[in-house]
């Protein structure tokens, strides 16, 4: 009886073809105060994490780079400045109110001349095969329905060398600090989100999402298996969050 | 990297905002660094282990790194205080070569940015103005400016002043001069004493072959 084509939201087992609509509805009711909340449930350390993954990244001038699930747009702003006016960064977001509230803010920052807006799923990217030389998920790779589907079509839109990177929730190592993370993720966490964002439910969804996302090793095997060569991750707050980096061979 | 590189990060975004908000308030640095863009200059210090990469931008500040892959002009290596010492160096050139840090690739880009940190004219006027009004604002700046220009005279005169008081005065230690011409007689009597050692090995060897004979 089990021939569902099934996937996680949270604890939930749901249809596959349900899922992105579950994430976006979860999206869309969160967009506008999401990066207070950020700000706000990490005490601003996720700057840090965006920080070193963009250190990772070896951008330079001229680079061509694809941030999906860029969201608010933290790291393209980033990307932009760095890319330069020869280099290009696209903006790409599933959620069209996620990609409104980055696309409002950068504008407003003054950066659009190298920036591209585009609402994409990241399972079938929009663009042709070897366009980026780097491509960078942030906190979004938990999301999608099918992860190695996305992994492989970040794959294929890589150039020969190019780099993934993907920042993302993951399994601290140290027991101590793993239970004091799960109290603050399942107590204090969605009294945050009812708090500030009004939606409590989200935030919850949030917790469990990061619960049932695959840890460190298992990420970088699934990076393996789908192609990507000279993957290693480095486990940053005591392995609370991971960054994984991977190159096309 | 030894540290986590969330503490890594953390260290470094805190001095590239401590560094730039100083920058800030000195245009004239500002223009002097704008023309090293592209430059990449890595620091690596051994105690306390850190690295960091200082890549000037085109609008006059410094973008720090904790990791850079690509081309680095200057790579210096050394303990913290012999980066200290380089920082307050009045010779960062003097300092480097005869200094205890180890230099990789193209020492100018890395002279110029200690000249132009030594050479910081921070100008408090701007934001003083900003936040307490012209008026208010321009005197405080005018006093504070008498204030930093008289302690770095009186600093610099008590600092001659104590120099030739431990040196002449109460003879508490020799002046440079006279110790490195202490350092350079102790250095050519030991020659002296190694040359004199050599003759009588040689003799004492001379006189066994004598004695074999």
């Amino acid at each position: 009886m089990k021939d569902r084509d099934t996937t996680h939201f949270g604890y939930r087992e749901v249809d596959k073809d349900e899922k992105a609509g579950l994430v976006a509805g979860v999206f869309d009711s969160v967009a506008s105060r999401y990066d207070l909340m950020n700000d706000l449930m990490s005490g601003g350390i996720h700057r840090l994490w965006k920080r070193f993954t963009i250190e990772l990244s070896g951008v330079r001038p001229g680079h061509s780079v694809l941030d999906i699930a860029g969201g608010t747009g933290d790291l393209a702003a980033k990307f932009s400045r760095i890319v330069g006016e020869t280099g290009q960064v696209i903006l790409a977001d599933i959620n069209y109110a996620m990609l409104a509230v980055g696309r409002d803010k950068l504008v407003d920052h003054g950066l659009s001349e190298n920036l591209e807006f585009v609402q994409a799923d990241a399972q079938c990217l929009p663009f042709p095969d070897d366009s980026f030389d780097c491509i960078t998920i942030a906190f979004g790779l938990r999301n999608v329905t099918d992860k190695d589907l996305a992994l492989r079509a970040m794959l294929r839109v890589l150039k020969p060398g190019g780099r993934l990177l993907v920042l993302e929730f993951s399994k601290p190592k140290n027991p101590l600090l793993s239970k004091a993370y799960d109290a603050y993720s399942f107590s204090v966490l969605p009294v945050m989100g009812r708090l500030v964002a009004g939606d409590s439910d989200s935030y919850r969804y949030l917790a469990e999402s990061i619960r049932v996302h695959p840890d460190q090793e298992t990420l970088k095997a699934m990076m393996e298996d789908a192609g990507f060569a000279r993957v290693e991750y480095h486990d940053m707050t005591g392995g609370v969050v991971a960054l994984h980096r991977g190159v096309k061979a | 990297m030894i540290v986590s590189p969330t503490l890594h990060t953390a260290a470094i975004a805190a001095l590239e905002r401590a560094v730039n908000g100083a920058l800030a308030l000195s245009p004239h640095s500002r223009r002097e660094l704008a023309a090293l863009t592209g430059r990449v200059i890595a620091i690596d210090c051994t105690a306390p282990p850190f690295s960091v990469y200082l890549l000037p931008t085109a609008s006059g500040e410094l973008d720090l790194r904790g990791v850079h892959e690509g081309p680095v002009d200057t790579r210096v290596r050394g303990s913290g205080s012999a980066f200290a010492e380089l920082a307050g160096s009045a010779d960062p050139a003097a300092t480097l070569v005869n200094g205890e840090l180890s230099l990789e690739g193209n020492s100018a880009p890395l002279t110029e940015l200690s000249r132009i940190v030594a050479g910081l004219d921070v100008d408090w006027e701007a934001p003083l103005v900003d936040t307490l009004g012209d008026v208010a604002g321009h005197q405080l700046a005018v006093a504070l400016r008498g204030l930093f220009s008289f302690g770095r005279d009186a600093g610099r005169s008590l600092a001659r002043q104590l120099d030739e008081f431990v040196h002449e005065e109460a003879r508490l230690t020799p002046p440079r001069a006279e110790l490195e011409d202490f350092y350079s007689d102790v250095q050519a009597l030991g020659l002296a004493v190694d040359r004199l050692g050599a003759r009588l090995e040689r003799a004492r060897a001379r006189l066994a072959r004598l004695g074999d004979d």
